[in-house]
């Protein structure tokens, strides 16, 4: 894969409003972060023809609907279902369809209104029935092997891995709080950001439990948002007016076998994903500046600090600790605050961030200085799916 | 019994036996008659070779927990007097690994790779569930 190396380039990126947003739908909340990618790149929706898209699990045909909404006719359009791995493969199906001439300039997104359908049940004169408090829909959740026991929600799986992580590894809360308060830490200097009061380890040791290891800090926002990119080739990149980012490598793997089996919960696919996108990008972890990593819960972190090799495995805590994922720091990591603290928009933000700081568009308080090369991660699906992005200042 | 309120599984085609070995007091556990394989939860294939002859067999009930968590968020309201309760993943003697409950110990007790044993609980007149408690190492 390493003749398609710097071949292709993210020309625009986008984002919708963050968190609480009242009367935008998760469909709307795309098309704000879509049209703002579009103006970015210095194209209009004539320019695009093919859409590579996903939003709330219950949404039939997303990409139907958003072709619809831009007044877009796509040549190669469709939706993902790998979850939050779900929108690297977005920008990796879209380079993989350009190549193969099915396509020339895709528009690739994310967005969903996860605040707003949450907190429906709480508001007594919401009686809008198509939402309800769960964000499965109902066909999907899980019948038997798991309900009957008190089993529900994504906080448990991951539970499951910190706790054996922590059996084998020695890991300690401490450890998983240090990777909140560095992402927090970044989100004080970022004015989209949902959460921006310094956490301190008080308050991460203070906060509730939710199911134990994890407490409240160890979890992910729950948020209304989108993200959007747009990828061509970097030989038209070069024709307009925008500045592109060099999309250097990518990778996925998914341990579709399942989390509950082998050492899934605590060496995960990222691995794998690591080492395909690598190769492709002739890159290793050393020559990473930053790192926008896939932080549905401090764990997951954690744990792929050490499959992307950026230490040893079992070595993420003391990592995490020595302070390395701070702006300052040896490895920058989640610089917008990432989903604990910024929004959780399923990693699309991710690659939104990522794409920006090699742009070079922050303020010194908030930008990586001299960044280039961007690796950002994507995990999701029951566990088990991951992606891998690398991308480089063009 | 009648005033159960957690879920009670539903049975898919696959599980149908599984359920009802445990309703006769009974671990059942899919084993391939080629390769020996035995997995969880079940499917038509052996997920080792792809088979798709097995044998439902006994397991011997006992294993250690591979990993747990405690639910402090109540999920649904059947669970309101439960929480703090613990949900664990089994390692079964055989190799399968499942999600069940330790029951007749605290919390703060259960640990990463302690010995348990499968007790069963009769939680509807047709209903049974497998649940663990400490056992004896060996």
């Amino acid at each position: 894969m390493s003749e398609l190396r710097d071949k292709y380039a993210i020309i625009g990126t986008g984002k919708s409003r963050l968190g609480r947003v009242e009367g935008v739908s998760a469909l709307g909340l795309l098309e704000d972060a879509m049209k703002q990618a579009l103006d970015e790149a210095g194209l209009t929706n004539k320019d695009i023809d093919g859409i590579v898209c996903r939003g709330p699990d219950d949404i039939y045909s997303h990409h139907q609907l958003m072709g619809q909404r831009l007044g877009i006719n796509a040549r190669f359009s469709t939706t993902l279902d790998n979850g939050g791995a779900s929108q690297i493969l977005a920008v990796t199906l879209a380079v993989m369809a350009i190549q193969a001439g099915l396509a020339t300039t895709v528009l690739c997104g994310y967005g969903r209104d996860s605040w707003s359908r949450t907190n429906v049940g709480k508001d007594k004169k919401q009686t809008d029935k198509r939402q309800e408090p769960n964000l499965i829909p109902p066909a999907q959740r899980p019948r038997e092997h798991g309900p009957e026991f008190g089993y529900f929600g994504a906080v448990a799986p991951h539970a499951f891995g910190a706790r054996r992580h922590m059996f084998e590894y020695g890991t300690t809360r401490e450890d998983f709080a240090a990777i909140a308060i560095a992402f927090r830490e970044h989100a004080t200097r970022n004015p989209e950001a949902v959460m921006r009061k310094p956490l301190t380890l008080e308050d991460y040791m203070a906060a509730r439990l939710i199911v134990d290891p994890f407490g409240l800090y160890d979890c992910s926002l729950v948020s209304d948002g989108a993200g959007a990119v747009v990828v061509t080739s970097m030989e038209r990149a070069r024709s307009l007016k925008s500045r592109p980012v060099a999309i250097k490598g990518f990778g996925t793997f998914n341990n579709t076998k399942g989390w509950f089996v082998d050492d899934h919960m605590v060496s995960t696919a990222a691995a794998e994903s690591a080492q395909q996108a690598y190769r492709m990008a002739g890159l290793g972890p050393k020559d990473v500046d930053c790192a926008q990593i896939y932080d549905c819960f401090t764990y997951m972190v954690l744990t792929q600090l050490e499959d992307y090799g950026f230490c040893k495995k079992g070595e993420g805590g003391a990592f995490a600790r020595s302070g390395a994922l701070k702006l300052d720091g040896e490895l920058p990591v989640n610089t917008s605050g990432g989903q604990l603290s910024e929004a959780h928009v399923e990693g699309m933000l991710q690659i939104v961030e990522g794409a920006r700081q090699l742009q070079g568009v922050y303020a010194p308080d908030r930008q990586v200085p001299g960044a280039e090369i961007a690796l950002i991660s994507g995990h999701g699906g029951n566990t088990v799916c991951h992606s891998t992005l690398i991308l480089g200042k063009a | 019994m009648s005033d159960y309120s957690k879920p009670i599984p539903v049975p898919s085609i696959e599980s149908k036996p599984y359920w009802e070995g445990v309703r006769a007091h009974k671990l059942l556990v899919p084993r391939c008659d080629d390769c020996g394989h035995a997995w969880f939860p079940p499917s038509r294939l052996c997920p080792n070779c792809n088979s798709s002859t097995f044998t439902w067999t006994q397991s011997s009930g006992r294993g250690k927990v591979f990993s747990y968590v405690v639910f402090h968020r109540v999920y649904h309201p059947g669970f309101t007097g439960e929480v703090p309760y613990v949900v664990a993943l089994i390692e079964l003697e055989e190799g399968p690994r499942l999600l069940s409950n330790i029951v007749g110990i605290a919390p703060e007790m259960v640990a990463c790779d302690m010995p348990v044993r499968v007790v069963f609980e009769d939680i509807t007149e047709t209903m049974t569930l497998p649940k663990f408690a400490a056992a004896e190492p060996r």
